[in-house]
């Protein structure tokens, strides 16, 4: 997907958000700070899906809020085609968010349990007149249905009638009615059952195709992830710790965060598992409101040593590296970053059929 | 181990929105299998509303029938008395004191020896307005500012939390001795403006929960990501999800309304003879309870039918707005 | 056998009608064995253990038949009172939101030890001492310090952690743990489990894990049971079913989920929805999602083929099915 061109369509530098912690009941005092999002930085490249990872708390959620303008960032850059949105407000905001829409993760209350489907995904239309001319506006939200594979005739019903496959089929129908031409994605599938999961997915994919969208994918899955991204991010207490292609931080990853997380993942194949090394990250993630100096992992971290919490290790190529052209040489926040092959790649041919009993 | 109450899974609690609903997708071909309802008829069919159908809904449902006709007939002998009483209710005899029914008398004569049929019917207007204008200011100013504080939040939000604990903690009967001690009129709107007053902090503080409740869900967020303002969101998104609570007490108070009226009235600072309303009669007739008990029956009767028909009014109001429930 | 359930029915009656939730489920776990459960929200996975716990909320649901054998007795012939004293002593649950599951306003020591001043009799002091120990069995660091803790004050896999030491208190010998780790972040995920499969190791219990993840139960398990609209459609050891499932619907599960080590282009999907429980298809549930689907399987239901000894599977086509 990635095409020949690569035109970065958003760009984020420097993002914060950090949420004030008060005391007091009428007059508010501040005490401190939940740092959800503590510098993220990354581009987003037009037809691309960046997949962006991490566990709960890591604040990739904030960063897809500020994405579509819900919040509005501490400190830092979100450049839409070369111009920042976090200052814009009113009729510009408006326009921009035309181009960048959002789906969200839980289909049971992201749909207006009171509004019929129609109401629902022709919304958009009302919002943006201009997007389209009145009569026609009834016409478009049929033909939405039809895209994300659902009845046209379904437009007079409510939500509640439908699955949760079904509605997020819905949601992402909003989602794609003002022609948007980035799509946050907000843990999209992790609501919905593995069988529904994977034919919401493809759609996602299909989509992408047929729109010439470009998709920031947030998920804790790491295997859905991998499946839809062309590059990835991985998060942790609100920072990205490794950025790179899919290839890279999948089969060469260098940061030891990403290396665990890689290791953590269930694989359903008993025998797939007992190849891999599992790496068992003690201890939990340490509160957003006290972020250990220097590197923030160093607390969970095998490698850990003094240096780790002097000095803070940036999102750049390590030096050990640098001089070496291959997919290890991506970017990864660590003073020690080394490579090492968590997933084994893939056997030949692993055959199920033969099996037998 | 704790025993927790647990949910059977979503698809299989019934109303729930489970996975189970078999609409089916464009991947089974079939689209029969709908227990839906009769919704969606055709690619034609006219274009359906929250509004359009709740009361496609109301228009079919007994309970709301019978609650508007009783509600109906109530305004129009508040409006027109005359229209089924003849005589004053004001025209007593102290001669026929307690008697029971008799011709020209149906209820028969209260403790002064006046018709309680004719008051009963008389006493509709002042009962009546009290309780719709009471509950109609009290659910609107109480759910515009509950509704606001929590829509908004912040500095304004804590303000008005605090205003209505001072409010609560005025006693109701002493604060009406105390402020309505000072009016001479001998209306009922002095009666109406004390109830709003004590009575806004009730909703506002209901309103606010659920305002609050429904701001949080995603497709808040959504309509939000998508440039809707303000007041399209509150209009659109969140007043029908919060207005059920707001409905329910509101309709639950009206009863108290036209209670405190007559207390009120009994404390002498509601109003004062010759006015004429059921809450007068009712605490007039408490004393007579054990020789005259049909003076304190039928405006009772009156009040509670009253009651009752809003109730059940709001309750299918409340029914009809939730889709889940068609 | 430990428990065995047999022909199990369950069903719900609701406004709009009487959903079929289990239809025909059995299943059986000996000590020491873990047997994983698994299926899609709706597949009465659920609900059978809440059945076996003997909470299932009644009405609505109604036990429409069915055997639950304990040690030998069936469960569903006794009284409450007797199913009570075998809750919490016998058999345990543990549950998916240990945050919900666990009292908010009572230390968690305060909550592990009246398990122990109620069912063992305990003085309060004894049963302190005893709620820090099993603190330090599921490796709480820190046990004698936080065990004044309210359970807010813990993180998710810290909580879920409590919440096995509590089943584990009475040393019960059988645990029913209900999406254990679907809450968790993966890399909790894998401690807790982890945990999880050493304790049951240790004190030889039956372990039921209720599960919709593939993922998680390929290293933990002995048996799987597959269960899909109801009932069981196939069950297999462990090995087998991910080497070669024998029946469509477990092909399907196990081919829609991305994999870590493989980037394909389309990921295989099953088609359609679940069934609607109050309007389950004729003949095989599974039919009109099913790409192996023939006449007969829309009129006969399948019975649980015998594979081999060890294996069933409830699709007429299971000899094509497990050939590919």
């Amino acid at each position: 997907m990635v095409d020949a061109v690569v035109e970065p369509i958003l760009e984020v530098s420097g993002l914060v958000k950090h949420y004030p912690l008060t005391q007091g009941i009428l007059i508010k005092k501040v005490i401190g700070a939940v740092k959800a999002v503590d510098g993220v930085d990354f581009t987003l490249n037009k037809g691309e899906t960046l997949g962006i990872v991490g566990e709960s708390g890591c604040g990739k959620s904030t960063v897809a809020k500020m994405l579509v303008n819900l919040e509005r960032p501490t400190a830092g850059l979100i450049k839409y085609k070369g111009e920042d949105i976090t200052r814009l407000g009113g009729r510009a905001l408006k326009a921009v968010r035309r181009n960048i829409q959002m789906v969200f993760q839980d289909p049971y209350t992201s749909l207006n349990p009171r509004m019929t489907v129609g109401d629902i995904i022709g919304e958009p239309y009302e919002i943006h007149p201009e997007a389209a001319p009145k009569g026609d506006r009834r016409r478009r939200v049929q033909e939405l249905l039809d895209v994300v594979g659902l009845n046209p005739e379904y437009i007079n019903r409510y939500p509640h009638q439908f699955s949760g496959g079904q509605r997020q089929r819905i949601g992402i129908a909003r989602g794609l009615a003002l022609r948007p031409e980035v799509i946050v994605a907000d843990e999209p599938v992790s609501a919905l059952d593995v069988s529904v999961q994977a034919q919401v997915i493809n759609l996602l994919d299909r989509l992408q195709n047929d729109f010439d969208l470009s998709y920031v994918f947030i998920a804790h899955d790491l295997s859905i992830v991998r499946h839809i991204s062309d590059r990835v991010g991985v998060m942790y207490l609100g920072r990205i710790v490794e950025i790179g292609k899919d290839e890279e931080i999948y089969d060469h990853p260098t940061h030891p965060y990403t290396q665990a997380l890689l290791s953590a993942v269930p694989v359903p194949d008993p025998e797939a598992r007992e190849r891999r090394e599992r790496i068992i990250l003690s201890g939990d993630v340490p509160s957003p409101t006290n972020i250990p100096s220097g590197c923030r992992f160093r607390t969970r971290c095998w490698k850990a040593q003094e240096r780790c919490a002097l000095e803070v290790p940036l999102l750049a190529v390590p030096a050990v590296f640098r001089l070496v052209p291959g997919p290890a040489a991506h970017d990864s926040a660590c003073h020690f970053a080394e490579e090492k092959q968590v997933v084994p790649p893939e056997e030949p041919t692993d055959d199920l059929g033969n099996g037998g009993a | 181990m704790p025993e927790q109450p647990f949910e059977p899974d979503r698809a299989i609690a019934g109303t729930g929105a489970g996975g189970a609903m078999d609409l089916a997708t464009s991947e089974a071909q079939t689209l029969e299998t709908t227990p839906g309802g009769p919704l969606g008829t055709g690619p034609a069919a006219k274009p359906r509303s929250l509004w359009s159908d709740a009361w496609r809904d109301l228009r079919r449902n007994p309970v709301f029938l019978v609650s508007a006709l009783v509600i109906l007939f109530l305004v129009v002998i508040s409006l027109w008395p005359s229209l089924i009483a003849s005589g004053s209710p004001l025209k007593c005899d102290l001669a026929k004191a307690q008697e029971g029914s008799q011709p020209g008398a149906p209820f028969g004569y209260d403790g002064q020896g006046c018709n309680v049929y004719t008051r009963t019917v008389y006493g509709a207007r002042t009962s009546v307005t009290v309780g719709v204008c009471a509950t109609l200011g009290v659910a609107l100013l109480g759910s515009v500012l509950g509704g606001l504080a929590g829509f908004f939040g912040g500095f304004w939000d804590s303000v008005l939390s605090r205003i209505t604990d001072v409010f609560f903690a005025i006693p109701v009967v002493l604060g009406g001795l105390v402020l309505l001690s000072v009016v001479t009129s001998n209306t009922v709107w002095p009666v109406i403006g004390f109830m709003v007053l004590l009575g806004w902090p009730q909703i506002s503080r209901i309103a606010r929960g659920s305002v609050i409740t429904a701001k949080q869900n995603d497709y808040v967020q959504a309509a939000r990501a998508l440039g809707a303002s303000n007041s399209r969101i509150l209009l659109r998104h969140i007043a029908p999800n919060a207005v059920a609570p707001v409905i329910v007490v509101a309709t639950i108070a009206l009863g108290t309304y036209i209670a405190l009226e007559a207390t009120l009235s009994y404390l002498g600072v509601g109003l004062k003879p010759p006015s004429v309303s059921w809450g007068i009669d009712i605490s007039a007739a408490s004393p007579y309870i054990r020789n005259a008990p049909h003076a304190l029956l039928w405006p009772s009767g009156a009040l509670a039918l009253t009651v009752l028909a809003f109730i059940m009014l709001g309750d299918a109001v409340r029914d009809a707005l939730d889709p889940k429930l068609r | 056998m430990l428990l065995e359930v047999r022909d199990l029915h369950v069903e719900f009656r609701t406004r709009d009608g009487v959903a079929k939730a289990v239809n025909g489920v059995s299943y059986a776990v000996d000590a020491g064995e873990t047997l994983a459960v698994l299926g899609e929200s709706g597949s009465g996975k659920s609900v059978t253990a809440q059945a076996v716990m003997g909470i299932l909320d009644m009405p609505p649901g109604r036990i429409g038949g069915g055997e639950i054998l304990f040690r030998g007795r069936d469960l569903l012939k006794l009284k409450e009172e007797e199913r009570r004293k075998i809750r919490g002593a016998e058999m345990a649950m543990i549950f998916q939101d240990a945050l919900s599951a666990l009292n908010p306003v009572l230390s968690v020591g305060d909550q592990l030890a009246e398990m122990f001043v109620v069912h063992r009799g305990m003085s309060k002091k004894d049963a302190r001492a005893k709620a820090v120990e099993l603190m330090d069995r599921v490796r709480i660091p820190g046990a004698a310090q936080r065990v004044r803790d309210y359970p807010h004050q813990f993180s998710g896999g810290m909580r879920q952690r409590i919440m096995i030491a509590m089943a584990l208190a009475l040393e019960p010998a059988l645990i029913i743990a209900d999406e254990p780790t679907t809450a968790l972040d993966v890399t909790v995920q894998a401690q807790v489990m982890d945990l999880l499969a050493e304790l049951q190791r240790e004190y030889h219990m039956g372990l039921i894990l209720i599960t919709h993840d593939l993922g998680v139960v390929a290293d933990v398990a002995d048996r799987i049971a597959v269960m899909y609209a109801g009932r069981i459609v196939e069950s297999a050891p462990v090995h087998d079913i991910y080497k070669a499932p024998a029946h469509p619907y477990t092909r399907g599960l196990l081919d829609s989920i991305p994999r870590l080590d493989q980037k394909g282009q389309e990921l295989y999907a099953i088609k359609g929805l679940p069934p609607n429980l109050m309007n389950i298809p004729p003949g095989c549930a599974f039919n009109p999602r099913c790409p192996m689907a023939q006449d007969v399987c829309r009129t006969d239901e399948p019975p649980l083929y015998e594979v081999d000894r060890h294996r069933g599977s409830a699709c007429h086509f299971w000899r094509e099915c497990l050939n590919g």
